[in-house]
């Protein structure tokens, strides 16, 4: 009888305990694939790029801005990622949200991104999008339909998630 | 004894399956910024409220181009950083979601609504405010409504209470977990102090 008390003791703890156990981090599968809202956006040195350029490829388009932490903590994992992944056919944007190309380029002395950066400056694009916080990413597959979605950061060198994009090559 | 035992390890066994249904809160404080923050649990949801200095409120908004009244009116709201997180694993989330709408806040036995991110930009439609402060505004702020689909997903920004610092007052959390109802009290959560 005391064993089995002692047992539900524990169990009872574990419970408790799991409830402080950090999030598993995932891709959230859209049930319904959307159509990505096409954009044209400049990059850092003037030029604009449009999102149907990359179609025949997946791409993975992050919003983000300067300021916002979880933004911070997230980029460096997306930059290891981009070395994993650049090589195979996989496009990564991110999309800065209401900042001027100045503001960015100082911060990417401290924080690099040797993938492609473009500016909604006026914060139209995030709009059309369906976005509610930041940062949050978006994985498209080759015709440019949305598959996965992440709310908050991820870690971006993690082959678990990385798998699930190079699973849209095929 | 024997049978105290018995009888206890038998409610034990009945009270199990309802484990799951209260919220736990944690209050912590941190040691170096005597700042406190308060961790609701329960399902798949967490929320986390983390108190700001009126200075760091204000800081970031005179930062991003807000006059310093509207950075001052800001920071003397009651403002906290909120972190609402999916904490289901990867097998088995379920959809959580929340609006700030529900959310109630009770300060000596009177119920009032949250302040929305709406409600400060209604309230700048005279004042000069520059595009890109609203836009920081709006995604620095914790969203008004969001769905936490999977695990992991999170949610992050400041939210304001509208009450003058060190009030202390109590809060009703609402959310649905499977577009199932939930509801918690989080008591005596104290506005930061303008230190």
């Amino acid at each position: 009888m005391k064993l089995k008390i002692k047992y539900s003791l524990i169990f009872l703890l574990l419970l408790f305990f799991t409830q402080y156990v950090a999030a598993e981090q995932g891709l959230t599968l859209l049930p319904n694939k959307v159509l990505a809202k096409n954009f044209n956006l400049k990059d850092m040195d003037g030029v604009t790029h449009t999102l149907t350029d990359y179609r025949g490829k997946p791409v993975i388009i992050n919003f983000w801005a300067s300021w916002c932490p979880p933004c911070r903590e997230e980029l460096p994992s997306m930059n290891k990622g981009w070395e994993k992944i650049k090589a195979l056919g996989i496009g990564m944007i991110a999309i800065n949200v209401g900042e001027d190309a100045d503001t960015i380029f100082n911060f990417m002395a401290d924080y690099p991104i040797d993938f492609q950066v473009l500016l909604d400056t006026s914060g139209n694009i995030i709009n059309e999008w369906p976005v509610l916080g930041l940062p949050t990413t978006f994985v498209l597959d080759k015709n440019g339909y949305i598959v996965y979605r992440a709310i908050g950061g991820r870690d971006w060198s993690s082959e678990l998630l990385l798998n699930k994009v190079k699973a849209l090559l095929k | 004894m024997q049978l105290l035992a018995r009888q206890c390890y038998y409610i034990f066994l009945l009270l199990l399956p309802l484990a799951d249904t209260f919220a736990a809160v944690k209050l912590t404080e941190n040691s170096t910024t005597q700042l406190q923050s308060w961790h609701l649990t329960k399902g798949d949801f967490s929320l986390k409220l983390i108190q700001r200095l009126p200075d760091q409120t204000r800081a970031f908004f005179q930062g991003r181009g807000f006059s310093k009244k509207i950075a001052n009116d800001i920071a003397l709201s009651c403002v906290f950083q909120a972190i609402g997180t999916n904490i289901g694993t990867i097998k088995n989330a379920e959809s959580v979601s929340y609006s700030l709408k529900d959310w109630q806040v009770r300060v000596k036995q009177k119920i009032r609504k949250i302040k929305l991110k709406e409600s400060w930009k209604e309230q700048w439609q005279k004042a000069d405010v520059s595009s890109a402060s609203k836009i920081a505004f709006t995604w620095a702020t914790f969203p008004t409504k969001q769905r936490f689909a999977g695990a992991g997903d999170y949610g992050w920004g400041m939210i304001s209470f509208d009450l003058p610092p060190e009030t202390i007052f109590d809060l009703k959390v609402v959310w649905k977990q499977n577009n199932k109802l939930h509801h918690a009290w989080i008591h005596s959560l104290k506005c930061p102090e303008d230190r």
